[in-house]
């Protein structure tokens, strides 16, 4: 039973992500960015990760990613174990199982469009033909396979995210991390990006959604977990949906 | 959004502190300007990567400069400078003993224009033996210090002579050491006999010092001397002078005359003068120049090229950070002066340390260019201790100066977008032409990336081409100088010689007994090969008006191995070979024909080719056939004797010398090399190290900071999947182009360096080459040594490749 009255349930099969009692500290005696968290996120599912500024947002995303690793706990993701992994390891997981899209789009300026989206199939090592086929396809999907020999700086915000979204994608990851997938973009731009988003989800994708926009959460994210100083506050399903998240939520009011 | 955490809100441990400053930034009085620069460079010097490489660099470049600078000071009339920082004696008069006294010895101080003199010290010349061989005649002198108001001795090794049987050489240690000294001759330690003497007493060596004049072969106790005099031999003093004018012969034979003067009649017995040993340094400083003169221009021209290259970049890298300021209030001037504060800081720190390395660095250099240009000691000028580092971090201000001016003079926004801005344009195709190779995605993307940054990449190429070439240089030098050592010292080819080495011989050369015992004793060892009898004499030359010295061979010399620049050897009677200095002065060329005046007859003889024998004397070589007259017994030099393959040398000399006798004036000895090659030879090597190090640091500097410029990049890398192994292998990609470039560019400079050199060196030493002596790059050596171009840049790039391998992907993609 944590503090809030939630019962722990144990993971269930499908778990995309798994976070137990997860703790990130950057610095000795300073607070941790993230305090004992424990989160489950399912196959499928779309889950918004809110709050404020310095609440741990971004570091959660990290750690899912395998981009770093916790300072103590354990992180599952689709199945594995990844907190003990060496960097050779992650590299190799996070090409095969998971994609991720940056708010600011991190494109490889000195690529081509068609070459951002082949690059994580060429460092998994997929064959040549296999990756410009798959490659193709995502641009079309994006609606941008006309931009396939431009480069990134010739294109708007929108078109540039959905390169980055393609790239995300390539290796057919089974989870999908954004951060802040439309912070950088207009109003009409970042509806067309959630839109993008749902889309995905609706034909399987599991997305987590990092993101300080209420309504972006609310208008795609089927659960949205809040962060406050590093701690799992609320992590409600949204829209009238059960209390799933009780099942699968520890940790203490900041 | 808070500056002190980053426009993106992300955490950025690097990020300027200006929260003091920004409240004072604009106020007035130089106090808050200054407060605000001051709190502006904290925050900045916090980037410790950056400072590290500023540093780093600076201290290679201006050790590389002290350096260099010290050689080209080394270089520069080292007797002159030697001679006057030793005091060296102008005249070492050797007086009879017997016939003044140390009263009127003394008296000598004060005749007019002696402006210094010490003495009298006694002298011996004495038999010595080393390792049971003939060591040959060395003149010794009692002396309880080594220093004094003229001929300042300069101690090597060792020490000084403090009680009996010890002895101080002239010289430096082996192996090849010091003028007249063989291979393997006497170390610190070793123990000379002396023969000829009662008791023959043995003397321990302890130490190696330098007489800018060579005023003795070694030192001793003042006591030592009586037990060292030969019986019958008279006693000798030594009084060493400076004199007011002695700047040629003329004026020495003045001076001379003037102490003569003071002195009972015969009771000089010799002079010598520092003219002698001026022309004998000379030659050798000549010859060393240039190619030490190379390696300094190299060192200093690497390390003005890295530290351009390192000190803009860093500027131009932190224009993001001056827009951040400017945005908050700082003036332009503010701006640059906290940017020339950041660079100026590490920089320093960097020279200071540098100056000291470069000072450290050129002990053993120096030791080693001193003991080639026969001078005592040779240290750092002072001023070369000050206009290096003050140079460098005037360079480095020079270099910041230029992107700082531009940066304060943006808007903060365009400094901003200066500093974030994708690099468009650039290295496109490239990158696309990588893509569609069917290379590893990390080789290609590493290929590709310099071409993003041409100037950094054109520097970064200049810097390896540098060391490659200073390294095949090197090689090439080694070479060509070893050979030319084997070819004017005959190492290889005649390795034993026969020579006078003791009492019992004299101005009438050997009896025919001995000369019968000498052929007896070689031909009874089965290691003989080959011999002949060398004898040598003055003729005159038609068309010369000095003195020629010829060489006339009795038997077959054909296999002497002497080395010919053009033509071939003599190979009928009236032929004849000569070397550079005949023809220059006779202005004669090989095919041409002479008339040579031997004294008993004058021949008419060709010559047919021309020798390698460095010298300002004229030298001819021949058969006794065709110089009749000079292969006398009273001519008689050596004989030269070459060895069947496998044969022990020192063995074979023990067993001649064993079937000669000890009681022979004559002995067999091996050719007492100089040891001018030996040094050459360990300085190329010394200073080719520090080039290339200096060129992988200089490489090593310009990756790391590349990486550090592309750490976001290679967060993106890594968090779409490349590996460890993968970043490692694009980063040091990174140089593999510019390297292959490199190689491409040493490789003939290196060639063309070589032989230019060479030939410097042999016109300073009145000769000419042969084509073998630069020919010395094969096509598969070169190729073998362009690889130096890759070993450096590869070195040089692993560690910051490392680096960027091991980096945490979250810790990169929050950088800016």
């Amino acid at each position: 039973m944590g503090p809030m009255g939630q019962q722990h349930a144990p993971g269930a099969p499908d778990d995309v992500i798994r976070f137990d009692g997860v703790t990130k500290s950057y610095q000795a005696g300073a607070p941790p960015a993230l305090a004992d968290v424990s989160l489950r996120v399912a196959a499928g599912e779309v889950a918004a990760v809110m709050g404020p500024s310095g609440s741990g947002k971004s570091t959660l995303l990290n750690l899912v990613a395998g981009l770093d690793r916790p300072t103590s706990g354990t992180v599952t993701v689709a199945g594995r174990r990844i907190d003990t992994l060496g960097e050779g390891a992650l590299a190799r997981f996070r090409a095969r199982h998971v994609g991720i899209i940056f708010q600011f789009f991190n494109l490889l300026d000195d690529l081509t469009v068609e070459d951002n989206v082949l690059l994580p199939a060429q460092l998994a090592g997929t064959s040549r033909r296999r990756a410009r086929a798959r490659a193709a396809e995502l641009l079309e999907r994006m609606g941008i396979e006309r931009h396939r020999d431009d480069y990134p700086a010739r294109l708007s915000g929108g078109q540039r995210q959905r390169v980055a979204i393609a790239r995300a994608l390539v290796n057919s990851p089974e989870l999908l991390l954004a951060d802040e997938p439309t912070g950088a973009l207009d109003t009409a731009t970042g509806q067309e990006i959630g839109r993008l988003l749902r889309e995905l989800n609706a034909a399987g994708q599991t997305l987590v959604l990092v993101t300080h926009d209420p309504a972006l959460a609310q208008r795609y994210a089927a659960r949205t977990v809040r962060l406050v100083d590093g701690r799992v506050v609320d992590g409600r399903v949204m829209s009238g949906q059960a209390e799933l998240a009780a099942d699968a939520i520890t940790g203490g009011r900041a | 959004m808070s500056v002190g955490t980053g426009l993106t809100g992300r955490h950025d441990a690097g990020a300027t502190r200006v929260d003091g400053g920004a409240a004072r930034t604009g106020g007035t009085g130089p106090r808050s300007w200054l407060g605000a620069v001051r709190t502006a460079t904290g925050g900045m010097l916090r980037h410790k990567v950056q400072a590290f490489v500023i540093g780093m660099v600076l201290l290679v470049s201006t050790a590389s400069a002290t350096l260099g600078l010290a050689l080209l000071a080394a270089s520069n009339s080292p007797f002159t400078h030697a001679f006057a920082a030793q005091r060296g004696a102008d005249v070492a008069l050797t007086v009879n003993t017997a016939k003044a006294t140390s009263a009127e010895l003394a008296s000598t101080r004060s005749v007019r224009g002696v402006t210094a003199a010490t003495g009298p010290f006694a002298v011996a010349t004495i038999q010595a033996q080393f390792q049971g061989q003939p060591f040959g005649q060395l003149t010794l002198a009692g002396r309880s210090s080594p220093g004094g108001p003229v001929d300042d001795v300069v101690l090597n090794a060792g020490h000084w002579p403090d009680g009996p049987g010890q002895l101080v050489l002239n010289g430096t240690p082996g192996p090849g050491p010091g003028p007249g000294y063989g291979p393997g001759g006497p170390q610190l330690g070793s123990v000379i006999q002396v023969t000829g003497v009662p008791g023959k007493p043995s003397l321990t060596v302890v130490g190696f010092a330098n007489s800018i004049t060579s005023t003795a072969d070694g030192w001793v106790t003042p006591g030592e001397m009586a037990a060292l005099r030969a019986p019958g031999a008279p006693l000798s003093s030594q009084m060493l002078y400076r004199f007011t004018s002695a700047g040629d012969y003329a004026q020495i034979r003045a001076d001379v005359a003037a102490v003569s003067r003071v002195l009972p009649a015969g009771a000089v017995a010799g002079a010598g003068s520092w003219l002698t040993a001026e022309a004998r340094a000379g030659g050798n400083s000549a010859i060393m120049e240039p190619f030490v003169v190379a390696f300094a221009l190299i060192g200093l021209a690497m390390a003005v090229l890295i530290v351009a290259n390192v000190i803009s970049g860093a500027v131009i890298a932190g224009y993001y950070r001056i827009g951040v300021l400017k945005s908050i209030g700082f003036t332009p001037g503010q701006v640059v002066a906290a940017y020339l504060s950041r660079v100026g800081w590490p920089a320093l720190g960097g020279c200071l340390v540098g100056v000291v390395a470069g000072n450290l660095l050129a002990v053993p250099v120096l030791h080693k260019s001193a003991g080639a240009y026969g001078v005592g000691s040779q240290q750092v000028p002072l001023w070369a201790s000050v206009v290096a580092p003050g140079g460098m971090l005037a360079l480095t201000m020079l270099a910041a100066l230029g992107p700082a001016l531009r940066a304060g003079r943006l808007s903060a926004a365009q400094a901003i977008a200066a500093g974030r801005a994708p690099r468009t344009g650039r290295g496109y195709a490239a990158h696309r032409l990588a893509a569609r190779l069917r290379l590893p995605r990390p080789v290609g993307l590493g290929l590709a990336a310099p071409l993003a940054r041409p100037a950094r990449t054109l520097v970064t190429l200049a810097a390896v081409a540098f060391g490659a070439t200073a390294v095949i240089f090197a090689v090439g030098l080694h070479s060509s100088l070893s050979r030319a050592a084997a070819s004017q010292e005959l190492t290889t080819t005649v390795p034993v010689q026969i020579q006078e080495m003791g009492p019992g011989g004299g101005p009438q050369g050997p009896t025919a007994a001995q000369t019968a015992a000498m052929t007896a004793a070689l031909r009874a060892q089965p290691g003989t090969a080959h011999y002949v009898t060398l004898y040598g004499n003055g003729v005159k030359v038609t068309g010369i008006a000095q003195n020629v010295r010829a060489f006339a061979f009795d038997g077959d010399s054909s296999w002497t191995g002497y080395g010919i620049v053009t033509g071939h050897w003599y190979s009928a009677p009236g032929q004849v070979d000569v070397n550079t200095a005949f023809l220059n002065a006779s202005g004669l060329a090989v095919g041409g024909t002479t008339t040579v005046n031997t004294g008993t007859a004058q021949v008419t003889v060709r010559i047919v080719g021309e020798v390698f024998q460095p010298s300002s004397e004229p030298r001819l070589y021949g058969s006794a056939q065709t110089l009749p007259g000079v292969a006398t017994s009273q001519n008689f030099w050596q004989v030269d004797v070459g060895l069947r393959p496998g044969t022990n040398t020192a063995a074979y000399i023990r067993s001649v010398n064993s079937a000669l006798g000890s009681s022979s004036p004559y002995a067999a000895v091996t050719p007492s090399g100089g040891q001018f090659y030996v040094i050459a030879i360990a300085l190329i090597g010394l200073l080719s190290l520090m080039v290339a190090i200096a060129a992988g640091l200089g490489v090593l500097n310009t990756v790391l900071m590349t990486t550090r410029d592309r750490v976001h990049d290679l967060g993106i890398f890594k968090s779409l999947g490349m590996r460890p192994g993968q970043v490692l292998t694009m980063v040091v990609c990174w140089i593999v182009v510019p390297a292959v470039l490199a190689a491409a560019i040493a490789a003939p400079a290196a060639v063309a360096l070589n032989t230019a050199t060479i030939h410097a060196m042999a016109s300073s030493a009145h000769t000419d080459v042969p084509a073998s002596f630069t020919a010395v790059f094969s096509p598969a050596r070169l190729a073998l040594l362009s690889l130096a171009a890759l070993v450096i840049a590869a070195a040089g790039a692993l560690l910051p490749a490392s680096w960027a391998a091991r980096a945490r992907p979250a810790t990169a993609l929050r950088a800016e």
